[in-house]
């Protein structure tokens, strides 16, 4: 294939993948006000009426899940796109259908007050107290579905791409190398291996999210329908845990591809990343029960495994991703910039945030520390100061290859802004759960209160530095191709 | 108290983790050859990886132990007060609200509606058990309280806009 022709290729993939990070990015930056209400409200400093603030945490929880997925399935696709083929037309479906849920779920949510928060635990779509009705309920549902739909289909795409170039799933998670019947030479690459953990646990989670939400729906239209309230609790965790999860598993990808360019050292697949990538799949799958430890209910069994799994799950980040990571930079002599920066800065976050998230995974502690905020904490901690990281990470390396946008002082201080305030809000929320302030309470009682006050500060410098990320990737997109090549894309690291 | 213990275990640890991202970031700056850095860091991670799933094994079985799901052993002239308790939008209903020092009580918790948690909070606003409401089901809190007080329940599952409301009390006397 003539470079030109596959130059103009990229060129057009790189637009479509910078509308799915501009839309995550900017709907990231509007939720962080919501949540800033939220902290405002629960501190004492606001008044927010009650349906008010639980209209924000609803909006806020699907948003920044949402939004984040979206843009990590952006990053995902650009890396993936380079070792195997994948179809752009899924990807404006994708787009698409992404776009026409969320419009949906904004009418339910604040033109028809849904708020059932983003896991809407059956029956409560349907029995509101009067706080909303069918509309809303079928507005967010739907929009929830179409959503999902949309993230279904474009792993059905990746899979099918995958296994056309690899021949299975299990051959993309390189089973053949570890069976012995191929070199380790041989092995899919890290994007690849990356991606197709994803699909795996992705369309597992759609599938059961799908049930749960079908199931609401017909239960909203007609309340004489009912099924088994914890059948519907194990549907919602499987999807909202899976699917929450894998964006950090998809926004990895960043840096499997980054640090090894930046610090000018090979990051090679080994049987140990290929053991470590099959443990995440499997663990992932089953750990969602560690939502459950407080369902006295379920088989005893399960939620002991819930906790041993979950302890199982922090091994393969800290053995084998985290300490890879830190392998490659370690005296390296590394040109950091905002975009290796970023990328290390994520390994940092997902890292730590495994330990709060182990801590809560312990019966005995999960007794005391369930749905107080603790949980909140752990999670913005390895979201925020994680994954999202990683997508901006991303952004930063599209406009240093794609365009001749510089950055500047200013970015460095947003860099330092955004760890410090990511890192001061999480920390409020591990606080906050320690003086067992519950979760999800729209007022505080005034020995709550300071913690949330402190994150709502950070928040606002969270906000400018976000808004600066943000700048700086519009920038890049109207200079889009000022370098004229993006071939320097074309060697894998 | 558990989250104290939760607090500063979380607290050391993650310490750890920034002080060693900060030193390989800290000495990204000097520059040395990949394969020395491979061969004496791989090694180590074998003593790491080790260490750590020992010491992961090690909490994990310790920590359970016990298990709030477990029912206590009383002893012979101990009869548990068994307290119905029922969760409606937004509201406690329960067969007991007064107790004793040193009784042993099973909370019998369920809900006729949606989803809540029920949370007992001691009187420094401290959680000190919890388990969740839900309809079709009942799920058993067991508990002795040793000090005398009021205790809050706190609802700990959103059930909808008043779930911040669904507050109740009950006394333990000596
Ligand atoms: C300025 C930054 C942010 C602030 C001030 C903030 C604040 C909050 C607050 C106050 C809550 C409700 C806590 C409670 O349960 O009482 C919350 C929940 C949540 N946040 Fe954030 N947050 C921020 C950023 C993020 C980011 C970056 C993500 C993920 C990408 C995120 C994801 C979530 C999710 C999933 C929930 C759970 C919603 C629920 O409980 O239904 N947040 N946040
Ligand atoms: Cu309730
Ligand atoms: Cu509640």
């Amino acid at each position: 294939m003539s470079t030109a022709i596959e130059n103009k290729k990229l060129k057009s993939n790189n637009k479509l993948v910078s509308t799915s990070l501009l839309l995550g990015g900017v709907l990231i930056a509007v939720m962080m006000i919501f949540g800033i209400l939220m902290l405002l409200a629960q501190g004492g400093v606001i008044d927010v009426s009650d349906a008010a603030f639980y209209q924000f945490l609803t909006i806020h929880g699907t948003g920044m899940v949402g939004a984040a997925a979206l843009a990590a399935a952006g990053v995902m696709w650009y890396f993936l796109n380079r070792y195997v083929e994948l179809s752009k037309k899924i990807f404006i479906w994708f787009l698409g259908l992404v776009l026409i849920g969320v419009v949906l779920v904004v009418i339910g949510v604040f033109s028809f007050k849904y708020a059932s928060a983003w896991t809407f635990l059956y029956p409560l779509p349907a029995i509101s107290a009067n706080a909303w009705g069918v509309t809303g309920a079928l507005l967010y549902l739907f929009g929830m579905l179409i959503l999902g739909t949309g993230f279904l289909l474009l792993y059905i795409d990746t899979g099918r791409a995958i296994i056309k170039k690899y021949g299975s799933l299990g051959k993309g998670l390189g089973w053949d190398v570890l069976s012995g019947k191929k070199k380790v030479s041989d092995a899919p690459p890290k994007a690849v291996v990356a991606s197709t953990m994803v699909t795996i646990v992705n369309t597992t989670a759609l599938i059961a999210g799908a049930a749960v939400l079908i199931m609401n729906i017909i239960n909203v239209i007609n309340p004489s329908f009912t099924f088994d309230p914890m059948l519907a609790k194990n549907l919602t965790y499987a999807f909202g845990h899976i699917f929450a999860n894998a964006i950090i598993y998809m926004g990895v990808i960043v840096v499997y591809e980054l640090l090894p360019k930046y610090a000018n050292r090979p990051w090679a697949v080994s049987k140990l990343f290929l053991v470590a990538w099959t443990m995440s799949t499997a663990f992932t799958l089953v750990i969602y029960t560690h939502h459950m430890l407080m369902d006295f209910a379920m088989p005893k069994w399960m939620l002991i495994m819930g906790q041993a799994l979950s302890y199982a799950n922090g091994l393969p980040v800290l053995v084998v991703t985290a300490y890879g990571a830190l392998m490659v930079v370690y005296k390296s002599g590394i040109k950091w910039d905002m975009a290796s920066g970023l990328a290390f800065l994520s390994m940092f976050g997902w890292t730590v945030g495994v330990v709060p998230a182990v801590v809560d995974a312990t019966i005995v502690v999960n007794h005391v520390m369930h749905n107080t905020k603790w949980v909140p904490g752990h999670f913005h901690m390895y979201m925020g100061l994680g994954a999202v990281v990683m997508l901006f990470s991303f952004t930063y390396y599209l406009a240093k290859i794609d365009s001749n946008v510089k950055e500047s002082k200013l970015d460095k201080i947003a860099f330092w802004c955004y760890a410090i305030a990511m890192f001061a809000i999480s920390a409020q929320f591990l606080v906050s759960g320690a003086l067992s302030t519950p979760r999800r309470w729209a007022i505080h009682y005034p020995g709550w209160m300071t913690p949330a006050v402190f994150g709502a500060i950070a928040g606002v410098f969270l906000v400018i530095a976000t808004t600066i990320f943000i700048i700086h990737f519009v920038r890049y997109l109207k200079n889009r191709g000022t370098v004229g090549s993006g071939l320097n894309e074309q060697k894998p690291a | 108290m558990v989250q104290t213990a939760a607090w500063v275990t979380s607290l050391v640890f993650m310490s750890l983790v920034f002080v060693v991202y900060a030193v390989v970031a800290w000495k990204s700056r000097e520059k040395s050859d990949y394969e020395q850095v491979k061969k004496k860091w791989t090694k180590a991670r074998k003593i790491y990886a080790t260490s750590l799933v020992t010491v992961l094994l090690v909490v994990c079985i310790y920590t359970l132990r016990e298990l709030p799901y477990d029912l206590p052993i009383y002893g012979d002239d101990q009869d548990p007060t068994v307290v119905d308790v029922e969760a409606v939008q937004f509201g406690w209903i329960m067969s007991e609200t007064e107790f004793k020092v040193g009784e042993p009580i099973e909370f019998d918790v369920t809900s006729s509606d949606v989803t809540h948690g029920f949370g007992i909070y001691d009187e420094d606003m401290t959680i000190i058990a919890q388990t969740q409401a839900m309809p079709e089901y009942t799920n058993t809190v067991y508990i002795t309280f040793t000090k005398p007080g009021t205790y809050k329940i706190l609802c700990m599952e959103y059930c909808g806009l008043a779930h911040h409301y669904m507050v109740s009390e009950i006394t333990v006397t000596e």
